[in-house]
């Protein structure tokens, strides 16, 4: 009599722990969406190291995975509605937090890059001096401090806003603005010397902020969220993100970026 | 009594207290409206700038997603199965939504090596007259060999290579290079030939051959077959968006981050003042939109509708209620105010009469019996302080019963008056004099070094008394008697100086009247 049971317990016990080892469901194809952003991702290149991201992350998974460009703005409204399952390098806060999860594989600190001729030398020479502009790209977050910067000059109309990097480094170049806030992968690999030529950086004091898979909660259920997260975990582990940013930058700045206390 | 004057003068301030106090809760309102108004313009502008940018990418990912379409068709058939093509897109039923479209063409890459093969294989089609332009010799061409619709105007297009012109080369490579969809800046298009320059812009998309890899830019340029493209009259695109467009906004799209006016490729309206942005504009902003890897300009401002739908109209009206309201509650609380102050005066001066009243003679306005007994406490409380006589002087008129009853009571009442007049004229400004009976005086002298100063007035007042009165024209005599007391010798209370003067008078009446006596 008790045979049976016994059979059908192992059976269920054998089931669960093979959909675990398994990795995600594939049973139906998923969305990727990229966004044109430095070294993140290059359109005019089709390269970047979200794009060997996501194409090492569709490997692992073996799911059908559709990778396409969008606007940032664009990329965050359909994560909120479900339409699209995933995107990298997004950062969080309390209002993303509902509608996405993330499984962080990099932490990097911002920095305010100003004109040289602009005379600010901190945070705070910048947000006095009213007739200094500042680019940003839309629906972009950053640090604490500098969401607040954003914030504080948005409100007093000294914002201009931008759907993509380039754009701002030319209105940076002909001094329509006086700066903008960028990461560590936001040089573009042309002009850069012009860039570093007119312009000066300063740190903003806040600590690095992680940046992950963002995985769209509407779509993907808790348990899937987890697998995906366990396959970037993997790729971490194992050195395999290590290498992608270190054909992106210098070995060290590499290890910085993607050596950081995972948040509990 | 000393508080009063100040309390009123406080009062008195009441009213600007009250209008500057209001007037200051006007401000704070009026300024916490025009913030909040100020945000909500902000706010609406904001969305309305956001919102033309999002109408503007979907309207552009429509039309990306139609010319993948056309490049998802050479994944199944060659690039010159010209039937095949012209059966596909006329099953995309293009109706208005997609009449921002001009045309739709495919174009072939085609290697110099290729180029003579290629003309006689159109020729060969039936296109007799099919020749690349411009003609002159390049390493590579990129010939349109394809337009739909199928109209005559098109034809003309067939064999032109916009691979020769600089601006259309950029897209196609920048297509080419990221195997995405890519746009030219502000262009003529080939069909507006002749007319008036409409501002354009071509969309490409590459198309690569079938079977070989694209991951790489070199996998891609190796591999490219040609291009599908749709070009664009821009006014035509953005009468094709969805949704509507904000009204009391003004929108000019520029190619690329310069807003010049060569640059311009769409204003909202065709007046010449909208060109530019009002420099009176409450808000005005650029936003610099990626699309297909190009940038645009979209330079967004409000107008005096957009303003006045969202602007401070409640704070105009907080202004003028909020002063209003404040002058006339600044008015009624010095109504009050004054009205209070005006009942406090008539209080105080009735109280004043009353006291006057209750302490004087009616008839000769001198202190009476009461007042009079209240002074000489205080004198001798003060004497016994510091020393000195007092002196009290009791006068009484004699025969007065005699004018009474032979002149009447008016003369009677007339001398009185006059006699205290002598009798005040008489006296030091620090003696008292006071009437305590029908014709009954009394002095009271304090501070006496000597009693001689007494008694000295008491003969000069019988001196001035015995002096003639002229009343109505009638002149009367009269003579006084006087009998004087002193603290200490004759009594150091009240009643016992008032009665040893009392004494002393009568003993100057016993002696035949007018005279004066010290009590003894």
């Amino acid at each position: 009599m008790i045979k049976p049971y016994f059979v059908a317990l192992l059976i269920a016990l054998t089931l669960y722990t093979n959909v675990n080892a398994a990795g995600p469901d594939c049973s139906r194809p998923f969305t990727l969406a990229l966004h044109d952003h430095g070294l993140l991702f290059s359109a005019d290149t089709h390269t970047g190291i979200d794009k060997d991201v996501a194409d090492e992350l569709v490997r692992r998974s073996g799911c059908k995975v559709t990778v396409s460009l969008m606007a940032r703005a664009r990329i965050w409204q359909l994560i909120e509605s479900g339409a699209l399952d995933f995107s990298l390098s997004g950062i969080t806060n309390a209002e993303r937090d509902k509608f996405a999860g993330f499984a962080w594989y990099f932490s990097n600190k911002y920095y305010l890059l100003v004109r040289k001729d602009s005379g600010v030398r901190n945070q705070a020479d910048f947000e006095k001096n009213d007739k200094l502009q500042l680019g940003v790209i839309r629906s972009f977050r950053y640090s604490e401090s500098a969401n607040r910067l954003v914030d504080k000059l948005q409100d007093a109309n000294r914002v201009s806003q931008a759907s993509g990097l380039e754009p701002l480094y030319q209105t940076l170049m002909l001094n329509k603005i006086q700066g903008m806030i960028i990461e560590p992968f936001d040089y573009p690999a042309l002009d850069e010397k012009k860039i570093r030529e007119i312009s000066s950086i300063v740190e903003f004091n806040d600590p690095p902020v992680p940046h992950g898979l963002i995985m769209s909660k509407k779509s993907l259920p808790a348990a899937e969220q987890e697998k995906w997260r366990a396959l970037i975990n993997d790729m971490r582990t194992d050195g395999t993100l290590l290498r992608i940013f270190e054909t992106y930058f210098k070995p060290e700045l590499a290890g910085a970026l993607v050596n950081f206390q995972q948040a509990p | 009594m000393t508080s009063e004057p100040k309390l009123f003068s406080r009062a008195r301030l009441l009213p600007w207290l009250v209008l500057v106090a209001m007037l200051a809760v006007t401000a704070l309102l009026w300024d916490h409206e025009q913030q909040s108004a100020r945000k909500e313009l902000h706010t609406q502008f904001d969305f309305a700038l956001r919102d033309t940018v999002s109408r503007i990418e979907q309207r552009e990912s429509a039309y990306e997603q139609m010319l993948r379409g056309i490049q998802g068709l050479f994944a199944t058939t060659d690039l010159m199965a010209r039937d095949a093509i012209r059966d596909y897109v006329e099953t995309l039923q293009l109706d208005a939504n997609f009449s921002g479209i001009q045309g739709i063409g495919v174009i072939k890459w085609v290697p110099a090596s290729q180029k003579a093969a290629h003309t006689q294989t159109m020729r060969a089609l039936g296109l007799k007259n099919y020749v690349i332009t411009p003609p002159d010799p390049r390493d590579n061409y990129a010939p349109i060999i394809q337009r739909a619709p199928d109209l005559d105007r098109n034809r003309v297009v067939l064999g032109i290579d916009p691979w020769a012109e600089p601006a259309r080369r950029q897209a196609m490579e920048k297509a080419r290079d990221s195997g995405m969809p890519a746009i030219t800046g502000k262009v003529r298009l080939v069909v507006d030939e002749g007319s008036e320059a409409i501002p354009g812009f071509v969309m490409y998309l590459p198309v690569f051959a079938r079977g070989q890899p694209a991951e790489s830019v070199a996998q891609r340029r190796a591999n490219l077959i040609g291009w599908v493209y749709a070009s664009f009259h821009m006014s035509d695109f953005m009468a094709s968006l969805y949704g509507k467009q904000a009204s009391g906004l003004s929108l000019n799209i520029y190619d690329g981050i310069n807003p010049t006016d060569s640059a311009l490729m769409y204003q909202t309206g065709n007046s010449a003042k909208s060109r530019s942005p009002r420099a009176s504009a409450a808000l005005s902003a650029n936003e610099y939109m990626v699309i297909a890897g190009h940038t645009w300009t979209l330079s967004l401002s409000t107008q005096d509708e957009f303003e006045q739908r969202f602007g401070p109209t409640i704070a105009f009206t907080i202004t003028v209620a909020g002063v209003g309201l404040s002058l006339s509650m600044a008015l009624l609380v010095w109504f009050m105010v004054n009205g209070r102050a005006h009942a406090l005066r008539l209080a105080d001066e009735m109280t004043r009469e009353l006291r006057h009243m209750a302490q004087h003679d009616p008839l000769t306005g001198l202190p009476n019996r009461a007042l009079f007994s209240d002074r000489v406490h205080q004198m001798l409380a003060h004497a016994k302080r510091h020393g000195g006589y007092v002196a009290m002087i009791f006068i009484d008129l004699d025969k007065f019963k005699f004018i009474n009853d032979n002149y009447g009571h008016a003369i009677g009442d007339l001398l009185l008056q006059q006699v205290a007049t002598r009798l005040r004229e008489a006296t030091r400004a620090s003696d008292t004099v006071g009437r305590i009976g029908g014709d009954e005086f009394v002095i009271l002298m304090g501070e006496l070094p000597e009693i001689e100063i007494a008694l000295n007035l008491a003969e000069k007042i019988r001196v001035l008394v015995a002096q003639a009165f002229i009343l109505n024209q009638h002149e009367l005599t009269i003579s006084c008697s006087i009998g004087v007391a002193f603290y200490p010798d004759d009594g150091t209370d009240e009643e016992t100086l008032i009665k040893n003067a009392d004494d002393a008078m009568y003993r100057a009446k016993d002696s035949g009247r007018n005279s004066v006596r010290q009590a003894a």
